[in-house]
């Protein structure tokens, strides 16, 4: 006979274990499975914000969030990608804008033509022939039409204030019928291939048949309790605090993240309706956290207030669904706030656990491909972040040499070879990033490759020539008619008069 | 402009013809000049071919018109494969060209077919797939493009004269400009720097020099194997036929609009509807019959007069190591053999053809490029390996030796994970690329006889009498609509009727 799963625990804290519960709440609490929050002490702070690729919309959708109501309650910003400054001594910053490159011709890919005329001295970057690129730089908000979604995939991410984000996700999932027990964790009772029960200090325990741990880096249960490995993956990332702080809002709002590299690490800007979070990622052996925030000031441009630090080591857990306990977010995989990359890890975990939501309590089958799935997930994500660090050009500087020398995991390596000889893309199973965003950065950080497609030589010269004007001409003429982000949000969420959470 | 790619195609079967159609079909004048050799003298293995919906794409990409295809190849339309007795005796299941049902909630229909089966109702799944109903009912027509039709919900693709087919796209590529030479090859020469293929030699004492060779010598492997010496993976502990043999049959009954396909005690028969006759094989292994009590078995299970003695072909289930090496690219049977049970052999010649297409090189051909091409090849043939496996596998025969062999034998482990899965919750895992999607493997688990255990959890948010009231409905518009589709037969003899396949009605013997 199998037993159901009739009880889940979360164990955790802020946005994976809200998430989670919602979507469980959301997903399975109509038949009766009961989902309890064991909420841990909030690691967040007044000054941190949540980084959104596109993706979350298609998330929130499912979790009843209406997209309004989250900007609004969130002074939330639309992101339409991340500008890349400083990265390389001598090349302007680049937009890794959520969208593609110019349309194909003849039906072979833009990026070949782009070579081809490149290589005939076209100066004109390749992130020029993206919609959202250019829209992004002139912090517009891209309405979609025929033409626009026939020449581009453009779509936009998010920046949110993550504490107001972490009250709407619990209030919606409280209302949706989600438990909650606060506390600070005593002891964790085992059985021989999982966990049995949860005591919090004062007494309280919380038995469950499955369990997750959205308890962000500390892993208390798939770590700690558990015991389940982590494979460090520092040697890609050299980076081992991370400063968080904020400054004054920006006028006018950017459309876009930015992050910029300095000496010893990187630092981003992530604009919200009401002020401007700023994130540094830093080697504490090259920078003290003081002189970080000091730096971190003058590199925003701005005062910056109430700057705090966290340590920080990239990695993931061998097996982050070991028995009946399911890692998910930074408990299962630690990425660098770079790239969006730490929350779509707690939606790739999300998606998973419930496409695989154990049918039996005592055969759980679903380890095993939830595992292989969310681990390839994770390390492309870190691939594509590694790419930033092993394509800097800030030579001459010791941080930024070690990054470049690093031998990058052999899928990055591969990737690298074929897009330096060909401007291919080879696109694995499980990839966040599609061949567009790859070449975006790609591009960049500069790694040209040294061939292109032969069948875009068969274009003649001015035929070409017309139609990079025509799509320069169309994508000039959308930018001008789009709203600004500000015009935008004004229309379509505006600020709560009182905070209703 | 460069020099223009000088491109030497060995071989003129269907894997020659459609290489040389879609270099001088889609590929701009100028980047290439593309020669075929080929010789009258060898055959060409095609035997009446099945294919698979990506055909369709390959021939409006090149810019073929499609009653014209068909009509000169006397192309029948495919909706699916029909299944008889693999899983166990007695069983008939089609692997159609469509889904079974639409998702609710996001939830495959299946998984709510499931929770119904455990809820006492015996429902056939096939009752909720369009192209399977339409095929036990001989019917066709093409599917619309309406999202969320019914008559969207499906794909086809087509029985065709492989030989014909071969024609018909040399007609195409020498209206086009392409260079055939009639001859043999008797030499190939090595460049000595880097151990490239500089030229070949041929019977008439021509030497053809080239930039790219492409290999479509068929099991002979001319350039890739015997020149190169590239090595053989061998799959034949999976898949043990090594042998068959093909006859084709006058066409009696009606037209059915899907290939068949029944186990035998050795291996297994196809039977393949064409205009005019029909195309019959026994595929077999030599360890479990001999070639006499294969052509007998064959003759004694045809649905029509042979037309002609029995044809024997060898072959060893497996792949080339890599399908393209220094300057040789193989395509079709010079790169690989899976025997043609989910008609996949056309399919990966496209693929080879598509990803040269997408990774076309230069003269100075860059070793990223061969990597990359290898790369995706590789992983469509070991999908496609683990799917053919499945077939074998997953049986309850007990009345031959063969049967009990491939039950008992050991399967690769991602496919041994994907059945497990199956059986344990129906969740079938959709790859990023590339055959086969979970639709087929759905059929083909659940006409082996294979059940989950359990259904998605999700299932459950919908009441049960919402579910069993939508399978009802959807029975009704699936029967409804495959009721209003034309006659098979007819419709082929409207939309595209073969010379023969019109003097065959007319009485006159072809």
């Amino acid at each position: 006979m199998s037993r159901p799963i009739r009880s889940v625990a979360v164990v955790g804290r802020d946005v994976s274990a809200w998430l989670t519960a919602l979507a469980l709440q959301r997903a399975f609490g109509r038949q009766g499975v009961s989902v309890t929050v064991v909420e841990l002490p909030s690691a967040l702070r007044a000054v941190d914000a949540v980084i959104a690729l596109p993706a979350l919309e298609g998330l929130h959708r499912l979790l009843g969030l209406d997209e309004s109501e989250v900007l609004a309650a969130c002074s939330g910003v639309y992101a339409l990608g991340q500008q890349f400054a400083n990265w390389s001594r001598s090349r302007p910053p680049f937009v890794h804008a959520y969208d593609s490159q110019g349309a194909a011709l003849r039906q072979i890919p833009f990026l070949h033509y782009w070579l081809k005329a490149r290589a005939e001295g076209l100066n004109v970057a390749l992130e020029d022939f993206s919609l959202g690129a250019a829209a992004a730089k002139h912090g517009r908000f891209i309405v979609h039409n025929d033409a626009t979604d026939s020449f581009s995939k453009a779509r936009n991410g998010y920046h949110l204030d993550a504490q107001s984000y972490v009250r709407l996700l619990r209030h919606k999932a409280m209302a949706a019928g989600a438990q909650r027990v606060a506390g600070t964790l005593d002891r964790v009772a085992r059985t021989p291939v999982g966990v049995a029960s949860v005591t919090l200090n004062g007494g309280t325990s919380v038995a469950a048949d499955l369990f997750v741990d959205a308890s962000g880096p500390d892993a208390v249960l798939a770590g700690r309790a558990l015991e389940v490995p982590f494979e460090s993956w520092s040697s890609w990332f050299p980076c081992d605090r991370i400063l968080a702080a904020s400054g004054p809002r920006l006028k006018p709002l950017p459309a876009m993240s930015r992050i910029s590299a300095f000496g010893a690490g990187w630092m981003g800007m992530f604009p919200l309706q009401d002020r401007t979070p700023v994130v540094a990622a830093y080697d504490s052996r090259r920078i003290s956290d003081e002189e970080m925030a000091r730096t971190a000031s003058v590199l925003a441009g701005m005062a910056l207030g109430d700057a705090v630090v966290s340590p920080f080591a990239a990695g993931c857990r061998a097996a982050p669904w070991t028995g009946n306990c399911v890692a998910i977010g930074e408990a299962a995989a630690c990425l660098e706030p770079l790239d969006a990359a730490p929350l779509h890890m707690i939606h790739l975990g999300i998606s998973h656990l419930i496409t695989l939501f154990p049918v039996d309590a005592d055969n759980l089958l679903e380890a095993h491909p939830y595992n292989e799935a969310v681990l390839s997930h994770a390390r492309n994500l870190r691939d594509f972040q590694i790419a930033h660090y092993r394509l800097n050009e800030r030579l001459d500087e010791s941080f930024w040499d070690g990054a470049r020398a690093a031998e990058p995991p052999p899928g990055l390596a591969y990737k690298l070879d074929l897009f330096a000889a060909r401007g291919a893309v080879a696109l694995y199973e499980d990839e966040t990033f599609q061949e567009e965003n790859w070449i975006s950065i790609l591009i960049g950080h500069g790694l040209i490759p040294r061939g292109h497609d032969p069948q875009a030589d068969a274009m003649p010269r001015e035929e070409q020539i017309q139609s990079f004007q025509r799509m320069l001409g169309f994508i000039a003429a959308e930018v001008r008619e789009m709203p600004s982000i500000e015009a935008q949000l004004e229309l379509f969420a505006p600020p709560p008069s009182s905070a209703s959470f | 402009m460069p020099a223009p790619l000088r491109v030497v195609i060995v071989g003129g079967g269907t894997a020659g013809w459609m290489c040389a159609a879609a270099l001088v079909g889609a590929v701009r004048p100028g980047v290439c000049e593309v020669r075929l050799v080929e010789s009258d003298e060898i055959g060409i293995v095609g035997v009446g071919e099945a294919t698979l919906p990506q055909i369709k794409e390959f021939n409006e990409y090149i810019g073929v018109i499609e009653a014209d295809f068909m009509r000169k190849t006397n192309a029948t339309f495919k909706l699916g494969i029909e299944f008889v007795d693999w899983g166990f005796k007695g069983s008939s299941y089609i692997h159609p060209f469509g889904v079974h049902g639409k998702p609710m909630g996001g939830v495959p229909f299946y998984q709510y077919w499931t929770k119904a089966r455990q809820g006492g109702r015996t429902d056939d799944i096939e009752d909720f797939c369009l192209p399977i109903v339409a095929s036990r009912l001989n019917r066709f027509d093409f599917p619309t493009t309406d999202e969320g039709g019914i008559n969207s919900t499906f794909a086809y693709a087509y029985h065709f004269d492989a030989n014909l087919y071969a024609g018909f796209l040399r007609e195409f590529s020498e209206a086009r400009g392409l260079r055939r030479t009639e001859g043999k090859v008797i030499d190939v020469t090595l460049r000595a720097q880097d151990g490239h293929i500089a030229a070949i030699t041929l019977n008439s004492g021509e030497v053809i020099e080239g930039d790219l060779f492409i290999d479509c010598s068929g099991f002979r492997s001319l350039l890739m194997g015997k020149a190169l010496e590239v090595g053989y993976e061998d799959w034949t502990p999976w898949l043990p036929c090594d042998r068959a043999l093909a006859v084709p049959c006058e066409r009696t009954g009606p037209l059915t609009p899907y290939t068949r396909s029944t186990a035998r005690e050795a291996g297994w028969q196809w039977r393949i509807p064409l205009q005019h006759r029909t195309g019959n094989g026994y595929v077999y292994s030599s360890r479990f019959i001999s070639d006499d009590e294969a052509a007998a078995t064959l003759l004694a299970n045809l649905d029509g007069a042979a037309l002609d003695d029995p044809r024997p072909l060898r072959f060893q289930a497996g792949r080339r190591e890599k399908s393209w090496h220094r300057n040789c690219v193989a395509v079709g049977l010079a790169s690989g053999f899976l025997e043609p049970l989910e008609s996949t052999s056309i399919y990966l010649i496209q693929v080879a053809i598509t990803n040269l297409l997408k990774l076309m090189p230069a003269r100075t051909i860059d070793p990223a490029l061969v990597e990359e091409f290898n790369r995706l090849v590789d992983v469509e043939y070991e999908r496609v390996r683990d799917f053919l496996i499945l077939h074998y596998h997953a049986n309850t025969r007990d009345d031959a030796p063969l049967w009990t062999y491939c039950r008992e034998m050991d399967v690769p482990e991602s496919l041994r994970r994907r059945m497990s899965l199956f059986q344990h919750r129906g969740h079938i895992h959709k790859y990023g690329q590339g055959l086969f999607a979970p639709p087929s493997w759905l059929s083909v688990f659940v006409g082996q006889g294979l059940r989950p255990a359990h259904y998605d959890p999700l299932v459950d948010n919908l009441p049960y009498e919402r579910i069993v009231a939508e399978m009802d409905a959807l029975r009704d518009s699936v029967a409804l609509a495959a009721r209003s589709m034309s006659d098979h037969a007819a419709f082929v003899d409207d939309y595209c009727a073969s010379p023969a396949a019109v003097r065959l009605r007319e009485g006159v013997a072809s």
